[in-house]
């Protein structure tokens, strides 16, 4: 039995808040083009660098750093298509990346799952990924969907695992952000021809798309980067994610990060450019803190300023941006931290725009998944997108004939205008859930009792037996070559 | 003089200066210092006082790096006529480290072995990309107390068990301690995998090795 999923609800503002001016943008842009220039990135691919000798950068094969000058830079960053289409199962589902809207996403990659029935820590599996899929499914805020957890019960091909896991689970895009191996993609380009029905078809609408992490400061996992370019070889799109720490994997000054972030980036981009031009191509850098006490990662300080410039240097590119939202650095959801680090973020990530935000979902600084995280990070998301819709100001809404009608000191429940507008002029989050004779309930209590009751009634339209069995059995020739 | 001069010692390991302490630990060669009295009286106390501070929040990792640094630099100068005299450090203990194989993120072991390397052991680095056996072999020939490997991501990290196994098949596991680190790893991996020990950062896992080969801070 399928069910009815809602309508999806991205973000939508044609506000812009802005953190950095035009001159800032070009001194940022410069410092990059300077770090590609003079101090280079290393690729420790073969393929990779044999790409760039043929396309005159400098390249020393003995270091595997590779020199990019700015106008060849230039040339091939002319080519990244600002916007692109990410595919899903229900094309009435596909995300039409545009200016002004935002789609987001759940978080990814967890490790340990808090157990949902008994409430212990355990490795997160290959059933996590797919029940949580279904949740985020389900959600009008997730536009697209993140394997949440990793399948750590299917060893070396648990990427794939979590691609099929994802895609049975689901009618939306999905993107991966662990598939890491030309072997790997190639079978994750096969599995995905299978759903599209051919490879023309798998370009014109790709059904999923990668992340591929590059490695502060200014290296290229080379898994990553081969990976990369089978997938940009069939068109479909990839992202480069930057993880600068400042202090420990990048300078302890922001704009030296974002510089040594957006450099790695760029150079990725321009490899596959140069390959493939115009494959679509996303920027994201993920800045952090290292406790300088004891070396901790830390996502959410109380000094982020400009936390969403890394999205205005994007798209200063022409670039499409994955924004980072959510992932508390709390141990455990429902508490102030929680809350109090992620409540902002999607309210920024709404002004100033990234194309695709991730995620909601995950605590413990993105490594532990809680399932009702992700009801109470959705609320936090509607708080922000119903802050960014415009104020209908009209003759209707300003009432002024029932203001007159009811006049100085009387009550506006018995009016007509009233009864049409009160029932939806308060809007019930999880904060507001009745119970009985009054009173609200504990909203940490509803976002369970949400999560139960999607897993019990909400399911997908299963894949058809016969894509569902190719599925399987490149699964099965994947986990007997790589496994 | 040699009073001077070990203030000095001293004092370049808390500055940081790599340099400096080179510099003075060739002094001391040339001018007859014992190079274990330019050890333990010259750059220890400063090594000392830097651990102090660190301890009492008026210094941080990055100036907990550079004294470490500014360590190696003068032990490598003393060391070839410290052995040629007989004389030995005393240390805390011989760790093996790394990252496994398939990942080359470094920073989080390098944090761990630089804090580890400051309370006294012994450090063996052997970079990224490790595989297993080599860390089993590594241990073997330095007579490793402890072995250290580092994963950070979820596709790598299976790999941490590998290493227990090979530590076992180098029949090697009654003497050596295995901990492990890196962002996917939680104690409950660490158990799972039959590993001795699991901490959260480079500070913590000081006194867990302590903790693991029953030294008393």
């Amino acid at each position: 039995m399928t069910s009815e999923r809602p309508p999806l609800e991205p973000l939508r503002s044609s506000r812009r808040v802005r953190f950095l001016s035009d001159q800032q943008l070009d001194d940022l842009r410069a410092a990059t083009l300077r770090i590609l220039e003079e101090v280079g990135v290393k690729f420790p691919s073969d393929r990779a660098l044999r790409i760039f000798e043929e396309h005159g950068a400098s390249v020393d094969r003995e270091t595997q750093i590779v020199r990019l000058a700015p106008d060849l830079v230039m040339r091939a960053m002319a080519t990244v298509p600002r916007y692109f289409t990410m595919a899903a199962r229900d094309p009435s589902l596909d995300l039409v990346l545009q200016d002004g809207v935002t789609w987001f996403t759940n978080d990814g990659c967890g490790v340990e799952t808090i157990d949902f029935e008994t409430g212990l820590a355990r490795p997160s599996t290959k059933a996590d990924v797919a029940a949580m899929a279904r949740v985020a499914d389900y959600l009008p805020s997730s536009g697209f969907i993140w394997p949440m957890v990793s399948a750590q019960d299917k060893g070396r091909t648990s990427p794939l695992h979590e691609m099929d896991a994802c895609w049975g689970s689901t009618m939306k895009h999905v993107q991966s952000e662990t598939i890491m191996g030309a072997a790997h993609c190639r079978y994750a380009l096969e599995m995905a021809t299978v759903l599209a029905g051919s490879r023309e078809e798998l370009r014109r609408r790709p059904n999923f798309s990668l992340v591929v992490c590059t490695i502060a400061p200014l290296l290229q996992d080379q898994p990553g980067i081969e990976g990369a370019l089978e997938l940009a070889a069939a068109g479909v799109p990839v992202g480069f994610l930057s993880m600068p720490t400042l202090g420990t994997t990048a300078p302890a000054t922001m704009a030296g990060a974002l510089a040594l972030g957006d450099a790695e980036i760029i150079s990725a981009t321009v490899l596959l450019q140069l390959a493939h031009p115009g494959t679509p191509v996303f920027h994201s850098i993920m800045q952090a803190w290292a406790d300088p006490r004891t070396g901790t990662y830390v996502g959410y300080p109380l000094d982020q300023r400009a936390r969403y410039a890394p999205v205005e240097m994007a798209h200063h590119w022409g670039m499409p941006s994955l924004g980072a939202c959510y992932g508390t650095d709390a141990q455990r959801p429902g508490t102030w931290q929680a809350a109090a680090d992620v409540a902002l973020d999607p309210f920024w990530a709404g002004l100033v725009g990234p194309e695709i935000v991730t995620g909601m979902g995950l605590v413990k600084t993105y490594t532990r998944l809680h399932a009702e995280s992700i009801i109470l990070d959705n609320d936090l998301y509607q708080r922000a997108r119903y802050a960014l819709l415009d104020l209908d100001v009209s003759p209707e809404t300003l009432a002024l004939d029932v203001i007159a009608n009811v006049g100085p000191a009387g009550h506006f429940l018995a009016e007509q205008h009233t009864r049409k507008y009160m029932r939806h002029a308060m809007v019930r989050g999880l904060t507001h859930e009745l119970t009985p004779p009054s009173g609200y309930r504990d909203p940490i209590e509803v976002a369970r009792e949400r999560v139960r009751t999607i897993l019990e009634t909400h399911h997908v339209e299963p894949i058809e037996p016969a894509k569902q069995a190719e599925l399987t059995r490149i699964l099965a020739a994947a986990d007997r070559e790589l496994g | 003089m040699t009073a001077e001069l070990f203030t000095a010692m001293r004092q370049s390991i808390v500055d940081g200066e790599a340099g400096a302490a080179g510099d003075l630990a060739r002094q001391a060669l040339a001018t007859g210092v014992s190079p274990l009295d330019a050890i333990e009286r010259g750059y220890v106390p400063g090594l000392t006082a830097v651990g102090e501070a660190f301890s009492a929040g008026d210094m941080f990792l990055p100036d907990m790096m550079l004294a470490a640094r500014a360590m190696k630099a003068a032990v490598e100068i003393l060391e070839p006529a410290l052995k040629a005299s007989g004389g030995q450090r005393q240390i805390a203990g011989r760790v093996v480290i790394g990252t496994i194989k398939g990942d080359i993120h470094e920073i989080g072991k390098n944090m761990v072995a630089m804090m580890l390397a400051s309370a006294g052991f012994e450090i063996h680095d052997l970079g990224v990309d490790v595989p297993a056996e080599r860390f089993a072999e590594k241990a073997a020939e330095v007579d490793a107390d402890i072995v250290g490997v580092s994963a950070l991501l979820t596709t790598t990290m299976a790999g941490q068990r590998n290493v227990v196994q090979a530590i076992v098949a180098a029949g090697l596991r009654s003497r050596v301690k295995i901990i492990v680190g890196g962002a996917p790893a939680t104690q409950g991996w660490a158990d799972e995998i039959g590993a001795d020990g699991y901490s959260e950062d480079g500070v913590a896992s000081v006194a867990l090795a302590r903790q693991l080969l029953g030294i008393s801070a």
